[in-house]
């Protein structure tokens, strides 16, 4: 039951022969370590991806269904945001750095919603991307800072 | 400049284990108990191996008879004959793909015989109680005899200056109170994994997140009863550790799986079964007895641990196999009688391992909150009570030892003077609590390699695996410093085991101390040979002097007196330190001890129910996220006396273990009930205020 699927992949053309139960994160992954499998269970947000420019947990995301659509991982985002991406790298956003992917690519999202958010809205925002490490406040400076 | 690993871990190109790729790699799944304790009957792997694309079908029965761990060595690579534990690894499948060898994992038949199991640590020692290990004092680096209790992991039992029982006699007060804490995870977001390849010469290699590689190399070379030189660990990221990562996990099983299927075997965990099956923090009973006289002053300090150390022993480096952070209680303070007893039990539920400052999280939430409870015995605010035991400099501890200097004072001061009253939302109870942390710092035992390139830039060889400290970013920066040239200069490189000839691993808060006695080492001898070529050092921690740190915290919360909901309104940590040599990293490392002291102290439970953890997924294991953690606020006080080149102090497992006890001291404050048993959440404080009628809610008729 292998289908090949086309999408774009951080603004490459990409062929891909899926079966219908291939996670989008295994997917992405054949092509760039960005996403990281954590939870598997969508609630940690190390996965996220951007699928059309919305925040997706890829392990919980079905890869048949990026046919024909614009996926972006961190790697292909650090060219789209060098600001946000500085901002993680001055303001330490980050430690063991394993969640540092995906809280970089939600941030993303968010700065693509809400080009201004304060404090509690980046809170809100990023709830789903934990991080156990760094306590999340310098995540929020390194948001804050690229706003 | 900016951390050296930034710019890669922003992008998502650093490379974790689960990222790094061999030619002919095979993947493997475990198949694991769902019993507390059985006899395994009967394995039927048949229709498993007829599955496409699996390579093998391995059971306990076709590994040699061995077993490994840290220092006692009881954990078999599968188990054999029996199962101890929900989750222990009984057959292990390896395919051409992930998904494949998990599909062949599920078609693997297993009949168990059910044994009678015991779950809890005080049942444990009971002399009828069914063993675990029916002889656990044979294992290799066991510190139990045959005629210990059945099921005793290890026992440690001091005693400091005067008699207890007669400091606590003559007493005005004293305090006699249990307190218990759950087995907890570290919760680091990246699942354990290991890649084992076996080369044609036979050396060993390996790809694990394991931050002390040197060490893990020894634990590998006994299993394997080989010499060490032939097992190479390579470098790779470790996506989180918090003590997690520094076990052998599964590298004994994957070597073996490469051995046989003479393949590269990658083997990542699914994250439920890190919360399931890995090492957790031992769940912890912990009888607090303590006095004091009218003025407050400490007579006597009594503390009693029992914990649940789980199916095995190995996951514990300390040769005594105790868990080293009980030795710290009552450390900040002047006490002219102590006794310490610790005592864990073999049951059937998953090990118990480290998890950052192992044993202290638990023994401090005992103490702190039993000083409390004594200063309201007598009358006397907390904090006083507290300034009037805190050690000053000069005066020897109730171990004997005179640290450099005490800087518990300060501390304390600089605590109350950054302190501000947060707002309290309308009809809640306003409280504020207070706890202390003293911790040691041990550099331990490095080593590291100093080139002069000819271009004139200089490359450090070091052991160290980076965990997210920024560890890395500190030898540049050291160098640098040291030499008197750009960070940009200094090149700094993880060698893989071959490379140096040891380290003690990244623990105990001690890696930057270790790399400034190793730098300053190092600049000694490169100078005298005229700083060109290379030197390499091994440092050994010989008449290291005795650096603390003290870690004060203030937990302001707010308690909703009709459901006994706890709103944390700010953590406050002030922090005794010495010279800083990245203040960012150090800040962040700071800020997420507290925010993991947070999950602890509120949160986090892995709710073991029948020798079962039944938080088995991180939606269910909670750990906090950005919405959760309170404001912080670090306060730091500098001018402390470190160690090395640097003169640094450790602070990395500080912050996370006075916060409990802050949080419930502030509990205690506002509605004037006491929890003794972690984690304080909504439904204990509830439960207590329906107790305290003045306090809280009428229990209403239905
Ligand atoms: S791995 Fe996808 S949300 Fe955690
Ligand atoms: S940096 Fe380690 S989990 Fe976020």
């Amino acid at each position: 039951m292998k289908r090949e699927i086309h999408y774009e992949l951080n603004g490459n053309p990409v062929t891909q022969e899926v079966t219908p139960e291939t996670l989008l994160l295994d997917a992405v992954r054949q092509w760039t370590t960005a996403p990281k499998e954590a939870c598997g269970v969508g609630v940690c947000g190390a996965c996220t991806v951007l699928v059309n420019d919305q925040p997706v947990s890829s392990c919980l995301y079905l890869a048949a269904l990026v046919d024909g659509q614009t996926v972006w991982t961190a790697d292909g985002l650090v060219q789209r945001f060098p600001r946000l991406a500085q901002s993680f790298v001055e303001h330490e956003g980050l430690q063991c750095g394993i969640c540092t992917p995906g809280q970089f690519t939600a941030a993303c999202a968010l700065l693509l919603e809400n080009p201004h958010p304060d404090e509690a809205t980046i809170r809100h925002y990023m709830a789903g991307n934990l991080c156990r490490c760094t306590g999340y406040a310098a995540i929020v400076r390194s948001i804050h800072g690229a706003v | 400049m900016a951390r050296i690993d930034a710019p890669a871990k922003v992008a998502g190109t650093m490379a974790f284990t689960a990222d790094v790729r061999r030619p002919g790699l095979c993947y493997a799944a475990v198949v694991r108990s769902p019993y507390p304790h059985a006899r395994i009957r009967l394995i039927d792997a048949a229709s498993a191996r007829r599955l496409d694309g699996v390579v093998a079908v391995v059971t306990g029965r076709d590994l040699p008879d061995r077993t490994y761990g840290r220092a006692v060595r009881d954990i078999p690579a599968l188990a054999k004959e029996e199962v101890r534990y929900v989750g222990e690894r009984v057959v292990a499948v390896v395919a051409e793909t992930r998904a494949a060898a998990e599909r062949a994992a599920s078609r693997v038949r297993i009949e168990y015989d059910p044994q009678p199991a015991v779950l809890d640590p005080e049942s444990a020692l009971a002399d009828d109680a069914p063993r675990v290990h029916a002889q656990a004092w044979a294992y290799p680096g066991a510190v139990v005899g045959p005629d210990d209790p059945p099921n005793l992991q290890s026992r440690v039992h001091l005693t400091f200056g005067g008699s207890v029982e007669e400091g606590l006699q003559k007493a005005a007060a004293i305090v006699d109170a249990v307190y218990t804490t759950p087995a907890g995870q570290h919760g680091y977001l990246e699942p354990q994994a290991c890649l084992a390849e076996i080369d044609r010469e036979g050396r060993m290699h390996l790809w694990i997140p394991n931050k002390s590689p040197y060490r893990l190399r020894e634990q590998l070379a006994a299993y394997f009863d080989v010499d060490p030189a032939l097992i190479e660990i390579h470098p790779v990221a470790i996506g989180g550790d918090f003590g997690g990562k520094g076990s052998p996990m599964d590298a004994p099983l994957c070597l073996e799986l490469a051995r046989l299927v003479g393949r590269p075997v990658l083997l990542q965990l699914r994250y439920n079964e890190d919360l399931t099956a890995t090492e957790s923090r031992h769940a912890g009973r912990i009888r607090v007895r303590v006095g004091a006289d009218v003025q407050g002053r400490l007579t006597a300090l009594a503390v009693d641990a029992l914990f649940n150390g789980g199916a095995y022993a190995g996951y514990k480096p300390a040769k005594t196999a105790e868990l080293l952070g009980v030795r710290e209680a009552g450390g900040a303070y002047r006490i002219p009688a102590l006794e310490l007893t610790a005592r864990i039990a073999y049951t059937h539920t998953l090990p118990g391992g480290h998890m950052r400052s192992p044993g202290s999280p638990q023994v401090v939430f005992a103490v702190e909150s039993a000083l409390d409870e004594l200063a309201a015995a007598l009358g006397i605010d907390p904090v006083e009570l507290r300034r009037r035991n805190l050690l000053t400099t000069g005066e020897v501890d109730a171990h004997g030892i005179q640290a450099v200097e005490h800087r518990g004072h300060k501390t304390l001061e600089a605590a109350l003077a950054a302190l501000r009253p947060r707002p309290v939302p309308a009809g809640w109870r306003y409280g504020r609590g207070i706890a202390i942390y003293n911790r040691a710092t041990f550099p331990g035992s490095t080593s590291l390699r100093l080139t002069r390139e000819a271009d004139g830039r200089v490359t450090v060889v070091i052991p160290l695996p980076e965990t997210g400290t920024g560890s890395h970013t500190v030898v540049q920066r050291t160098v640098a410093q040291a030499l008197g040239i750009p960070e940009a200069s200094v090149t700094v490189v993880q060698g893989s085991t071959r490379e140096l000839p040891y380290d003690d691993g990244v623990g105990g808060s001690r890696v930057t101390a270790a790399i400034g006695v190793a730098v300053a080492q190092a600049l000694e001898a490169w100078a005298a040979q005229g700083h060109t070529g290379t030197v390499e050092v091994v440092v050994r921690p010989e008449g290291v002097p005795r650096v603390t740190s003290y870690c004060v915290e203030v937990a302001q919360v707010a308690v909703d007196p009709e459901t006994g909901q706890v709103a944390v309104l700010e953590l406050l940590a002030a922090v005794d330190v010495a010279q800083i040599v990245n203040p960012l990293a150090h800040q962040i490392q700071l800020e997420g001890g507290l925010a993991m002291g947070y999950g602890f102290s509120v949160m986090e439970d892995l709710a073991v129910r029948e020798g079962q953890v039944t938080a088995a997924t991180l939606g269910d294991f909670k750990i906090p996220s950005a919405q959760d953690v309170p404001p912080l606020q670090v306060v730091l006080v500098p001018g402390g006396q470190g160690l090395g080149f640097g003169n640094t102090k450790g602070v990395g497992e500080l912050t996370n273990v006075p916060t409990a006890a802050a949080i419930a001291n502030a509990v205690a404050q506002a509605v004037g009930v006491r929890i003794r048993d972690l984690p304080i959440s909504a439904e204990r404080v509830y439960q207590h205020l329906v107790r305290v009628p003045s306090a809280g809610p009428k229990e209403v008729a239905l």
